[in-house]
């Protein structure tokens, strides 16, 4: 039935059957996308509504935290009493600045560790490297929770018990799998003509590191890193078992939980999750080339 | 894969890479296997329970017999030899204090060496409070020796220089504490072994004639740690409430995970920003997320507010109690589902972005529906992505801990980590917090091994 059609023609007659048959394809995507915006909506409200809960409890005064029925709207009224009375309990300042510290250690320590075996993966072809890869995929399908015994008997025994820094040592055990597959697919995703066009030009192998790689990777290494943070400043179990005064500010809050009422609870999850919704924002390009290497 | 292939090929042997890879495995060798092993050791071995008796009162000696912890033993003789300064914190030490002193033996000549404390009367003090002179002791019992012996060096086995009378004076420069060892004799199993032990192992009774094994030097291997791990009355609860959320978890999250990947794979305008609401949960602390789903679920929470102000309820409902475990389970289980199922979504996403667009057209153009395309296109190309997704989800979801403190207390619903973490922290059970965790391991390393089997890769069917 198309015979008649002329290609340099833009306009041609259609019968009338195909354009109905074009109409209700159209509406049918039409139809299909008005769906998956709905769906994406609810989705998005699936994990939006609780965080506005979480929010709008944390930033009124503690009198509306107490309240019953709570109101569904947010923020009223407007206040941060209840952030500024969770801030000034007990050890929650000493546990921000020991998760701080704790996290910026495993942070410099893993990514300085990761980095060097990252590059090696992806620029060089050597006996062993296959081994070296699937045992750095392999620990990660060991559970952590069974690392922090034994080290809390080894750290007693040589006195670095309840120590931040032990407990960063630990932090970049767990990161440090990741950080390797991860800096790994950033150095892998320049490529090494680079390198050897700097080199053809005349720079040393680390001049054309330095100059060509390094600017281009750094984005990437940096997404890792922070990643790194947010993965220390999330980690509560190791955090509870390796320290005792020293804790973190999620070991802190877990073991004050039970004793404490509900302003210092919601504010006290609302300041958590602060970096994570920072930090997600600017490393979301970077997720998926870090997760489809590290899923191969 | 491309990008995997490396891109420098050297046909002389090249130390680099090894170099580089040295300190990574260095690390996860010594703060991944190691404890990990250490972890294992732990919960099948007891250890103090032995303790080995040597042939000398010296550490190096060659062991003559053990005796089990508890055993009681008669003493035969006492020396105190010197040890090193930092096991002097040790508890249980019986220590005895030796002068470094300088004196005139009876026949005038000058004698330098070491005598115990207790044979010398201190008579001087330095300006900072330490004895420098005094007169030696008398001997009071009858049979003994009246001299007192002067040793070459702060131990009672080493040789003796020369023997002093009671009343010499003496000067005293130098002080050293010395622990006691003790050469003792017992039976096991019809048996007699004599041999030279530390204080620090036996508690001695009566004016030194008996003591008891209080502790050993050395372990064995002992199913002790499992067989109580298992009797405790939280270790069922506790397993099937783990296995209980895997079960729950693992399913919802990847339908959920699958949906938003389709979501944001479905290219709208705006799918990146779904594309970071999806993925915020991925940064989100758990006991920040057990707090939320708290904030819902209390009983003066949210979700009481909304159904009270709907006219549902008059009253607010209790959801995390004691009575209402059922809830707490639900409650956790949202929680879990909120929190880890933005992982999945990045892993689906990234594999979804690896399936080349024209198989997904030559499907839509075939006219497969978006179910067909699921079921027979995607989900088997994803499988390689899905495998890794499950074995990581299922491990984390064995560790769930934070979530069940915050929501359930610790006690009335109970995990596996939280039991860890209970035997660790609050019962002081280390070998007993360590069979948890080997339990923990044990039960990722069967669901590994599982979904390696069973979620077979497409090269592996085909290869």
């Amino acid at each position: 039935m198309t015979t008649a059609v002329d290609t340099r023609k833009p306009r041609v007659e259609v019968a009338p059957e195909v354009r109905a048959v074009h109409r209700r394809m159209l509406r049918r995507q039409k139809l299909s996308r008005a769906l998956t915006y709905a769906i994406g909506i609810g989705l998005s409200l699936w994990v939006l509504v609780p965080i506005l809960f979480i929010a709008s409890m944390a930033l009124t005064t503690p009198a509306v935290v107490r309240s019953y029925p709570k109101s569904v709207l947010p923020f009223i009224p407007l206040s941060t009493d209840t952030l500024e009375f969770f801030l000034g309990s007990r050890g929650i300042l000493p546990g921000i600045t020991n998760s701080i510290i704790v996290a910026v250690i495993t942070l410099v320590l893993s990514t300085l560790i990761a980095a060097p075996a990252g590059y090696a993966l992806s620029r060089y072809l050597f006996r062993g490297r296959d081994i070296f890869r699937l045992s750095i995929l392999a620990v990660r399908a060991f559970p952590i929770v069974i690392l922090s015994i034994p080290l809390a008997v080894v750290f007693l025994r040589f006195g670095v018990y309840d120590n931040v820094f032990s407990l960063a040592l630990m932090h970049t055990a767990l990161a440090l799998p990741t950080a390797v597959l991860v800096i790994g697919s950033v150095f892998a995703s320049i490529p090494y003509e680079f390198e050897e066009a700097a080199m053809v030009f005349g720079s040393t192998p680390f001049q054309a590191f330095r100059h060509v790689v390094l600017p281009l990777v750094l984005p990437g290494i940096a997404a890792s890193a922070i990643f790194t943070f947010v993965l220390s400043w999330n980690e509560v179990f190791a955090a509870t078992i390796l320290t005792i005064q020293n804790r973190t500010l999620p070991a802190q809050v877990l073991i004050t939980l039970q004793q404490s009422g509900d302003p210092y609870k919601f504010a006290g999850g609302f300041f958590m999750m602060i970096p994570a919704l920072i930090f997600i924002f600017f490393i979301r390009r970077y997720l998926f080339n870090m997760w489809s290497q590290v899923s191969k | 894969m491309t990008n995997t292939k490396p891109a420098r090929a050297r046909r002389r042997f090249n130390w680099a890479p090894y170099l580089l890879i040295l300190p990574s495995a260095l690390y996860l060798t010594l703060f991944f296997a190691w404890p990990m092993g250490q972890a294992l050791v732990m919960a099948v071995r007891e250890e103090g329970v032995l303790l080995r008796l040597r042939g000398e009162a010296e550490r190096g000696a060659p062991g003559v017999g053990q005796l089990p912890r508890g055993a009681q033993v008669e003493i035969l003789d006492r020396q105190a030899n010197l040890i090193p300064p930092d096991e002097l914190g040790q508890p249980n030490l019986i220590t005895e204090q030796w002068f470094h002193l300088e004196a005139q033996d009876a026949a005038g000549a000058t004698l330098e060496g070491w005598a115990p404390e207790r044979r010398i009367r201190v008579r001087e003090f330095g300006e900072d409070g330490e004895p420098i002179g005094g007169t030696v002791r008398a001997v009071l019992a009858a049979d003994a020796d009246p001299l007192t012996a002067v040793h070459a060096e702060p131990s009672e086995g080493s040789e003796v220089v020369g023997h002093l009378e009671t009343g010499t004076p003496v000067a005293i420069f130098d002080q050293a504490t010395l622990e006691i060892w003790y050469l003792v004799r017992s039976a096991v199993d019809g048996q007699e072994v004599e041999g030279w032990v530390q204080s620090r192992y036996v508690r001695v009774f009566g004016e030194e004639a008996g003591a008891r094994i209080e502790q050993g030097d050395s372990g064995r291997f002992t199913m002790l740690h499992l067989q109580r791990m298992v009797n405790d009355r939280f270790f069922w609860p506790a397993f099937r409430t783990t296995l209980l959320l895997v079960v729950l978890i693992v399913p919802a999250q990847f339908v959920l995970a699958i949906i938003m990947a389709l979501v944001i794979q479905a290219n709208l305008k705006g799918s990146s920003l779904f594309l970071y609401i999806f993925a915020i949960a991925l940064g989100v602390s758990d006991v920040a997320v057990g707090i939320v789903w708290y904030s819902i679920f209390t009983q003066f929470g949210y979700l009481n507010s909304i159904l009270q102000r709907l006219g549902l309820i008059d009253f607010p409902i209790t959801y995390l109690s004691a009575n209402t475990t059922h809830w707490i389970i639900i409650a956790i289980w949202l929680a879990e589902l909120w929190r880890s199922t933005a992982i999945v979504m990045v892993i689906v996403v990234s594999g979804l972005q690896a399936i080349s667009h024209e198989v997904l057209e030559a499907a839509e153009v075939f006219g497969a529906n978006l179910w067909q395309r699921v079921r027979y296109v995607i989900l088997p190309m994803l499988k390689p992505s899905l495998q890794v997704a499950l074995i990581l989800r299922t491990i984390l979801a064995l560790q769930v801990f934070a979530v069940v403190i915050v929501l359930g207390g610790g006690t009335v619903v109970t995990v596996l980590a939280n039991e860890t973490y209970r035997q660790y922290y609050t019962l002081r059970n280390v070998n007993l917090a360590a069979a948890y965790a080997s339990f923990i391991l044990i039960l990722s390393l069967v669901a590994s091994l599982f979904y390696l089997r069973v979620v077979r890769t497409q090269q592996e069917v085909t290869g």
